[in-house]
């Protein structure tokens, strides 16, 4: 198999494992170009038959003529959509720079150095992971309705910062244990274990701290059940939020579809950019 | 803190391993250095995960009413007695063990099956890995939208592809006999790009010399899979496996967009009747007392996974 140039198996190999990636997001993503008639047409259509821009103007406020004259009116959410992504971006961007900073003294500290409750307290940020969102619900929004937290980008933050960090410093531990054991060799020139932490060991475990702010970029862009409790229809709404009002209150398939399409593009240069990295971060 | 006198202790052993001029002047200890870092995020989990835990806690014996005003009665284990012979939260916990295992099962193989594309890839074709990934950025929302519409008789792919080849017939995934493999297929897809990557990585790592020793003892396809490629990958499998029954176990988001636990009852995973126990029928209470008994489910099959399989592969 090594060394092998094509043969007619890795062919097909290739094809099914593209097809299997691509045909479901194309199903979906096709809505975005197509007319609401043709998004109701039974037997449904396989490719749209004159691909058109208007859902992409209408959920950013826009009317659409489309070269027959019909006119396509802009969506009523759309200054929610703008809003969402707004949002969004502000959220995740503060997210990810938080948890980074966060994550990467808790990790380094938990992977490389002994002391007292070290089991206890990774045990405690494990179960932290486990906790599913649906049974903290609830006392998030009455905590939050107490502090005057719901609705804000500030509540939204630090209610993503609760998933991020657990998961990350679980992540980074084990990247962190993977690395050289070059401590030793810091003290005996005289380091402090600050410097060595902040001037050895940082520089060296560059593309883990990249990975690990990213993926905090992409737990935030992506979260949805908190933000559509502590959220929707306020002011610090986020897209996810704003775009489910296409599938549950005004259905609405083309628009959903287009702005599913942009709530993909910054995941997926951030998903280019990863793979490439991704390599080097041993979880195991 | 409570850790102070165990600092103390540990000052001695600590002096032992800090060899040089460093050690000779006033410095953070490893439980100083370790304690700096760690005690504002222990600080900050707590408020954020134990004050919700201790709330569902305390809600969990009580009885909640919105009707009529706010009351919350104390009534004492009522609750968890109550889930115990819940018919329905037990059918749930079925459809959530079921969902887990055939996610876990599918995505583990897929993502095999890609990385074991991926491996293959000439040199020129390397490009294609960027491309493979994208479902993993994709957000559960996502996702469950991309597999709710593919699959549904009315928009699907199945009925297009029937209608193309003449077939005059409606094909539909979202039925209740198959909803949860169907479930399990989108969680799959969402997840075994990510599982792939790994897998890649660490395949990388087992030298060519084991393939060329395979082939000189003529050993089949399947069987250089088995015994060469397969071993080195224990450790991730078992890592990926522990973190896809948490996701798995947690994951609401996939299957709200996707079925909203329909049809009928057919995909009421434990994470959906907990959504409609206390944010439809505002039951709160027993939607708190029902959230241990998913909290328990998840650690105690996290657990089992440990003890049967974990522990063997840290042995190694």
């Amino acid at each position: 198999m090594i060394g092998q140039r094509f043969s007619p198996w890795l062919l097909l190999a290739i094809a099914v494992v593209l097809l299997w990636t691509f045909v479901p997001m194309y199903w979906t993503v096709k809505y975005a170009f197509m007319t609401k008639t043709e998004v109701a047409r039974f037997p449904p259509v396989m490719f749209p038959h004159a691909p058109n821009l208007a859902a992409f103007y209408n959920i950013f406020g826009h009317d659409y003529t489309a070269a027959d004259g019909t006119v396509y009116r802009a969506s009523g959410q759309w200054s929610q959509i703008i809003a969402g992504i707004r949002n969004s971006l502000f959220i995740a961007v503060i997210v990810a720079i938080v948890t980074t900073l966060v994550v990467v003294p808790l990790a380094y500290v938990f992977a490389r150095l002994d002391f007292p409750h070290k089991g206890k307290l990774l045990a405690a940020i494990l179960l932290s992971v486990s906790l599913p969102p649906v049974s903290t619900l609830i006392p998030f929004y009455a905590l939050y309705v107490q502090l005057g937290l719901v609705g804000t980008r500030t509540g939204l933050i630090i209610v993503t910062l609760t998933i991020t960090i657990p998961i990350i410093t679980w992540m980074l531990i084990g990247f962190f244990r993977n690395l050289p054991p070059i401590e030793q060799l810091g003290r005996i020139d005289g380091f402090s274990r600050l410097y060595i932490f902040a001037r050895i060991i940082v520089p060296m475990a560059r593309s883990g701290i990249l990975v690990a702010a990213v993926i905090a970029f992409l737990f935030s862009w992506n979260e949805y059940v908190y933000a559509q409790v502590l959220s929707t229809a306020s002011q610090a709404v986020t897209l996810p939020a704003a775009m489910s009002g296409f599938l549950f209150q005004v259905p609405e398939p083309s628009h959903l579809a287009a702005s599913l399409l942009v709530s993909l593009l910054p995941p997926f240069f951030i998903a280019y950019f990863l793979q490439k990295h991704i390599a080097e971060l041993n979880l195991a | 803190m409570r850790e102070t006198p165990d600092a103390s202790r540990r000052q001695t052993p600590d002096r032992k391993t800090a060899v040089g001029p460093a050690s000779e002047r006033a410095e953070l200890s490893n439980v100083q250095f370790a304690l700096v870092f760690a005690v504002p995020v222990l600080i900050f989990l707590v408020v954020v995960v134990a004050y919700p835990l201790a709330y569902a806690f305390y809600i969990s014996f009580h009885d909640v009413r919105f009707f009529g005003g706010y009351r919350a009665d104390f009534v004492w284990f009522e609750n968890y007695a109550a889930v115990l012979v819940d018919d329905a939260f037990w059918a749930s916990a079925w459809r959530s063990l079921l969902f887990t295992v055939q996610t876990v099962i599918l995505t583990l193989m897929i993502g095999t099956g890609i990385a074991l594309v991926l491996r293959d890839l000439p040199p020129g074709w390397r490009w294609l890995r960027a491309l493979i990934i994208l479902p993993w950025a994709v957000s559960p929302y996502g996702t469950g939208i991309f597999f709710a519409w593919i699959g549904r008789g009315q928009t699907g792919f199945g009925t297009a592809l029937a209608s193309a080849m003449g077939f005059d017939t409606t094909i539909t995934f979202i039925s209740a006999d198959i909803i949860i493999l169907y479930l399990s297929v989108a969680a799959a897809w969402n997840m075994a790009p990510l599982v792939a990557f790994f897998l890649l990585a660490n395949m990388m790592t087992t030298p060519a010399r084991l393939y060329d020793l395979a082939k000189i003892d003529r050993m089949s396809r399947f069987e250089t899979f088995r015994h060469v490629t397969l071993p080195p990958l224990r450790y991730t499998y078992f890592v990926f496996a522990s973190i896809t029954t948490v996701l798995a176990l947690k994951i609401f988001d996939l299957i709200f967009t996707m079925a909203q636990g329909g049809p009928g009852n057919a995909s009421n995973v434990l994470t959906y009747t907990l959504y409609k126990t206390s944010f439809v029928n505002l039951d709160l209470g027993y939607g708190a007392a029902m959230s241990f008994f998913v909290l328990a489910f998840i650690l105690g099959l996290t657990g089992i996974l440990y003890l049967v399989w974990g522990r063997r592969e840290d042995r190694r």
